[in-house]
């Protein structure tokens, strides 16, 4: 660096890189001059840490420090191009408060869950989470303990915390954030397809003629994906971005349509454009024949709150009562072909019913969408005139009906997803591109965006949910069981066949007793989980006990008992899969500061701490009732598993971890490359934990549609990530069409050949009137699903929409970005955004301190009316990453009844002055 | 409380510095210091132009005390700007653009423009890109200068270009200095090292284009002020010899060739 000025290598360095990325040439001497002042440096490949984008990254380490960070210009995602996120990836692992020893509260030198946090050893901190959970899984069994992880575990994190809850202690209460995130849309796969994950992948958003974004400001939540939908936009002059939101944001800056819409009104638009296809002609029958269904399921299906009032703040028994009975309103009577007034009881069947109908049935369905009907129900901006917005919703369906040489793209994410009818809301965008037979192709498909950088690889591949099992497999499916066991070398039985508890259900459980223990990783639960107020209370509870392992300072910690340091992304050896099924992975690079260490260490060092007759023998597990299983109990495996050569008092360490198919995986191995493995080195028995837990998981992928390549061929220096499923070599790119898709045959166009939920009943939109199942091997299922308001509508008193979300600056609940302090100071805290008028009605100007009050609580917030997001009035917006303000005291805990997903989106609030 | 007091502290030790400076105490330092005021040392809006400012000011600190947001400052010996005047740096606390303008109807004198009410008119500064070493113009997606804006989409709009064979689209921050108040913002939360966008008095950055020329149609465009500074003589009667008409001299002298004639004649 000495005889180059910072400013003169910046640019030199900069262009070098970017040269690569935009095809510049760029001199030798250049080149060569940075090349010099990064003597000593070592570059190796990453990934971001952050959204689910899945940027590659250089990453380059001196002296035992990450040193620098660039774009990869080899990564097809990004080709060296970062956010403003991104390009402090190196800084995270940097912040002045980093946890770096294991805190207990205590006092008399014994935890106490009164006392304060003091440090302690691993050893300490070991012993007491473990005779706490021995205490409640004794008394209450695998049902009252969770383990809560995260769309930003690592792939090998995430296998070693399912399979110690799922195979070791008999529990399916493992579920990560994407439950608030993601869940929606792997309800939505698993009904329409019968498989997880996009179809689509990223190259269509060069292919695109036409890209669609549905609840989704990508402008800010994935800014790299939107350069290249920008990019598409400028090369192509006849494509056409529309962006179909609630407030006005980003994406609307370089959109041809935008259209501002009322909460859950998105139900009502799919629907008329849908009936436009059907009127216009232009359903593709040939398509629909050869490879669809139609289907729909029950209406009065609630809005996932609790039953009963008895946990509700007074405030919030109104809203609470909307779960047991609803009043249908005028607009509803109209969607759903009823009688505006009738109460409608929240049906007790299992809201994710559905049935076959016929074509004519869905049609029926339709009929009520007319443009008028549509247009007056869903107009989000009151400034705007309802021709103005009837001429929109037209332009819409036109370009959706455009033709088969143009190439139509569906976008959404959290705004379709955070959705108390967020899978119907998956399942009509499918019905579009169904109908139109333009899905799964190059340019054409309805392509489900994720929020998190490994929401696919880890919480869905690998399965961390309530429900799941690696590889799509299902915990209720007694078959998929059988495959697991055995692929887990686990006596029959072992699993446990009653799904678990979904992430929202398991704080509730907290504050109703029914869950007593819980450990966080890699999340922040207490302040992004909605209505906190009552979590933060149930987790200080005598009867609770709170691990929280995470690698700075969070608001969950403040509640904790127990505070676990964490290793963060380079400082273990780990992948992640992003929304294009593209598994990326990279090597430790520098050691974690203090004693932080990696989650999957964590489990591994946990599992030591149990024998089989602890948890393989009889076990409590009220509610059990399935063929083949005692009533309200797991049954014993012990005798089962002497005979596979197991004793009694062997640890689930060696029983699930490292027995003898793991130990070949020895350590060193050549691909680390001189690097370290600080998770081998703790454990000291000589296997590469990663490689093993990784090829072990690979074996369910391989042959059923999932298929991963192998732990050394990620790590060539050649791969930037491979998409799966990946067949002889190849990876795929498009699913489910012939000639894209291995798994579909020559011949066959199309096979939809997802196995779950392959066969239904009969009936018509009203009902099933013939429960036999009718297969519908290698079929879509469109669905009709009608309009359905929201539970909290707006009142007099509490009488604007609170939507929440993020911004470009922060990641989640900032508990790491807020440590930089170029992004803290580029948006320091989250702000109140609120059209002028509403500012002016309420005696509020720009840059008042308010108060936000819904029936769940009130925070202060600065008020924002020159925002980023130009709300209409009636709307106003809060971003969640500030602990400072904490918006999700706020928010209603509604979720979809199907998937349990959370809606942030919808909460009746009142804002004054502070 | 603490940081209430603190500031109280400060403005009254500038004050009374300035009083000291007035009996001729520090008399040397404060000719020294009159100098210029530094290109980011920027004024509180509605300020006069730099010379009427300083010949008003009072150095009273009222408009540093009505600054809701701490962003102005009295500066004290050997600062950034003259002893005793107001100013802010951007990068420290920037102007939040209050829309009653608290700072201004307190001065005194009037060196604060007592009729200036719209603080989108203010011109305390103009911010001004550094290309070569803004994120954005590099490609990634920053644009924070641009989300920061109080006054986006006029001030700082976005320039949305293809890059070459890049498949990512670049957006080009880019600053408009008919609405550009000077408010600072954009580099206090520029994220690089050294904000690469920066607040800077408008003549340390702003060129200008000859009076003469039009580059746009309807532009205040006065073809008669073409030559104004010139001095053309006046026409002169035919026969006159009193007075050299234009180019009379040029012609009546030899054309400076050897062997030529003075005054053009054999």
């Amino acid at each position: 660096m000495t005889s180059l000025s910072r400013r003169e290598f910046m640019k030199k360095s900069i262009a070098a890189t970017t040269a690569a990325t935009v095809g510049l040439p760029v001199t030798k001497a250049a080149l060569a001059q940075a090349r010099n002042a990064e003597a000593g440096w070592k570059w190796d490949k990453s990934v971001c840490r952050f959204c689910g984008t899945g940027c590659g990254e250089q990453v380059a380490t001196f002296e035992g420090k990450i040193v620098a960070i660039k774009g990869d210009p080899d990564a097809p995602v990004n080709r060296g191009l970062n956010c403003i996120k991104g390009y402090f990836n190196g800084r995270i692992l940097y912040g002045e408060d980093r946890l770096t020893q294991p805190l207990m509260r205590m006092k008399n030198g014994k935890f106490d869950k009164t006392g304060d946090f003091v440090p302690v050893t691993w050893e300490q901190a070991f012993d007491e989470i473990t005779a706490q959970f021995k205490r409640v899984y004794k008394e209450k069994g695998p049902a009252a303990v969770a383990m809560l992880t995260s769309g930003q575990s690592l792939v090998q994190e995430g296998y070693a915390a399912a399979k110690l809850m799922k195979g070791g202690f008999r529990s399916n209460n493992i579920d990560p954030n994407a439950r608030l995130c993601m869940a929606s849309a792997v309800v939505g796969f698993y009904q329409t397809f019968g498989i997880d994950e996009p179809a689509n992948c990223y190259d269509d958003f060069e292919l695109a003629d036409i890209t669609v974004l549905w609840g989704n400001n990508m402008a800010e939540a994935h800014p790299i994906l939107w350069s290249r939908a920008t990019d598409r936009r400028l090369a192509a002059k006849d494509s056409r971005i529309i962006n179909i939101t609630t407030y006005r944001n980003m994406c609307s800056d370089i959109a041809d349509l935008e259209i501002i819409f009322k909460p859950n009104t998105d139900l009502a638009i799919l629907n008329y454009i849908a009936r436009e296809m059907v009127q216009r002609n232009a359903v593709n029958m040939d398509f629909v024949n050869k490879h669809c269904v139609f289907a729909t399921g029950p209406v009065d299906i609630g809005y996932g709150m609790r039953p009963t009032d008895k946990f509700a703040f007074p405030a919030e028994k109104d809203t609470q009562a909307q779960q047991l009975k609803h009043t249908i309103d005028k607009y509803e009577a109209i969607a759903q072909r009823r009688k505006e007034g009738t109460v409608a009881e929240t049906a007790k069947a299992a809201p994710d019913a559905h049935w076959q109908i016929s074509y004519d049935e869905f049609k029926r369905g339709l009929e009520p969408y007319t443009l008028d009907f549509v247009a007056e129900l869903a107009k989000g901006d009151p400034d705007e005139s309802l021709n103005a917005f009837k001429n929109k919703l037209k332009q819409l369906a036109d370009y959706y009906i455009s033709g088969r040489q143009k190439n139509i793209l569906s976008l959404w994410c959290m705004g379709v997803n955070q959705h108390v009818r967020g899978v119907w809301v998956n399942e009509q965008i499918y019905m579009l591109h169904l109908l139109l037979g333009k899905h799964g192709t190059p340019g054409n498909g309805a392509f489900s965006l994720t929020g998190q950088p490994s929401a696919c690889g880890t919480a869905r591949e690998v399965g961390t949910f309530s429900h799941r099992l690696p590889a799509d497999m299902l915990v209720a499916n007694g078959a998929h069981r059988a495959r697991t066991e055995k692929l887990w070398k686990l006596p029959a039985k072992t699993l446990n066949p009653k799904v678990g508890t979904a992430l929202m259900v398991a704080m509730r459980g907290l504050e109703d007793g029914s869950v007593n223990f819980v450990w966080t990783q890699t999340v922040n639960l207490f302040q992004s989980v909605p209505n906190t107020n009552h979590w933060l209370k149930a987790a200080r509870d005598p009867k609770n006990f709170i691990v929280v392992a995470d690698s700075y300072p969070t608001l969950s910690g403040k509640v904790a008992d127990v505070i676990l340091p964490a290793a963060m992304i380079n400082e273990k050896w780990g992948g992640y899969g992003n929304a294009e099924r593209r598994m990326q992975v990279w090597r430790q690079r520098v050691n974690a500061p203090g004693q932080a260490r990696a989650d999957v260490w964590m489990m591994l060092e946990f599992s030591k701490r149990f024998t089989l007759k602890e948890v393989w023998g009889e076990l409590p597990l009220p509610g059990l009732k399935v063929d083949g299983f005692p009533e309200n109990k797991m049954p014993s495996v012990l005798e089962e598993a002497k005979k596979m050569g197991y004793n009694e008092d062997m640890t689930l360490y060696e029983v699930l971890f490292a027995h003898a198919d793991n130990k070949k995986f020895a350590w060193p191995d050549p691909v680390a490359k001189g690097e370290d493995n600080t998770v081998v080195k703790l454990l000291g028995d000589g296997w590469f934990v990663e490689k093993a837990l990784f090829e072990e998981y690979r074996q369910f992928t391989v042959g059923h549609q999932h298929d991963l390549a192998s732990f050394d061929e990620y790590y060539a220096d050649n791969v930037r990530g491979l998409r799966w499923p990946i067949v002889n070599g190849k990876e795929t790119k498009w699913r489910f069409s012939e000639g894209n898709d291995p798994y579909v045959k020559p011949g066959e166009g199309y096979n939809f050949y997802g196995p779950l939920l392959k066969a239904t009943g009969t009936g018509d939109l009203d009902g099933v009137k013939d429960a036999t199942p009718k297969p519908l091997p290698g079929r879509a299922k469109i669905f009709f699903r009608p309009y359905a308001a929201y539970p909290e509508q707006l009142s007099k008193e509490y009488d604007l929409q609170l939507c929440t979300g993020r911004i470009l600056e922060h990641w989640h609940t900032g508990s790491m970005t807020r440590r930089v302090p170029e992004l803290h100071r580029a948006a320091p805290s989250a702000v109140l955004y609120m059209h002028e008028a509403d500012a002016q009605a309420r005696g509020l100007k720009h840059q008042d301190l308010t108060w936000v009050e819904t029936r769940r609580g009130k925070i202060k917030m600065i008020l924002d009316t020159r925002g980023r997001n130009k709300v209409a009035k009636g709307t106003i917006f809060g971003a969640f990453f500030d602990e400072g303000v904490q918006v999700n005291q706020l928010t209603l805990d509604a979720t979809d009844p199907l998937s349990l997903e959370p809606d942030y989106k919808k909460s009746a609030a009142k804002v004054y002055k502070a | 409380m603490e940081q209430t007091n603190r500031r109280q502290f400060l403005i009254r030790t500038a004050q009374m510095t300035g009083a000291a400076a007035c009996i001729g105490i520090v008399w040397t330092v404060l000719i020294q210091n009159q100098a210029q005021v530094a290109a980011h040392a920027l004024r509180p809006p509605g300020a006069l132009s730099e010379s009427d400012f300083m010949a008003q000011c009072l150095k009273c600190g009222q408009c540093v005390n009505a600054c809701p947001y701490d962003t102005l400052k009295l500066s004290t010996i050997a600062d950034v700007a003259p002893i005793g005047t107001p100013y802010f740096i951007a990068r420290e606390i920037p102007c939040e653009m209050c829309a009653d303008v608290p700072c201004v109807p307190v001065c005194p004198s009037g060196a604060l423009d007592r009729n200036f009410t719209d603080i989108t008119k203010a011109r305390m500064g103009l911010a001004v890109i550094d290309e070569e070493m803004c994120l954005s113009w590099r490609g990634l997606r920053c644009e924070v200068c641009y989300r920061v804006c109080p006054v986006r989409d006029k001030a700082i709009s976005l320039t949305i270009v293809q890059r070459e064979t890049s498949r990512h689209a670049v957006f080009e921050p880019v600053i408009h200095s008919e609405h550009c108040t000077g408010c600072g913002k954009c580099e206090k939360a520029c994220p690089t090292e050294e904000a690469a966008v920066r607040v800077l008095w408008p003549q340390f950055v702003q060129g200008k284009l000859g009076e003469h020329y039009s580059p746009t149609q309807g532009d205040n465009f006065k073809v008669q002020d073409i030559g104004k500074n010139t001095n053309i003589a006046k026409e002169l009667k035919p026969g006159s010899k009193e007075q050299a008409a234009p180019g009379m001299n040029y012609f009546n002298q030899s054309g400076g060739r050897e062997g030529e004639i003075p005054g053009g004649k054999p």
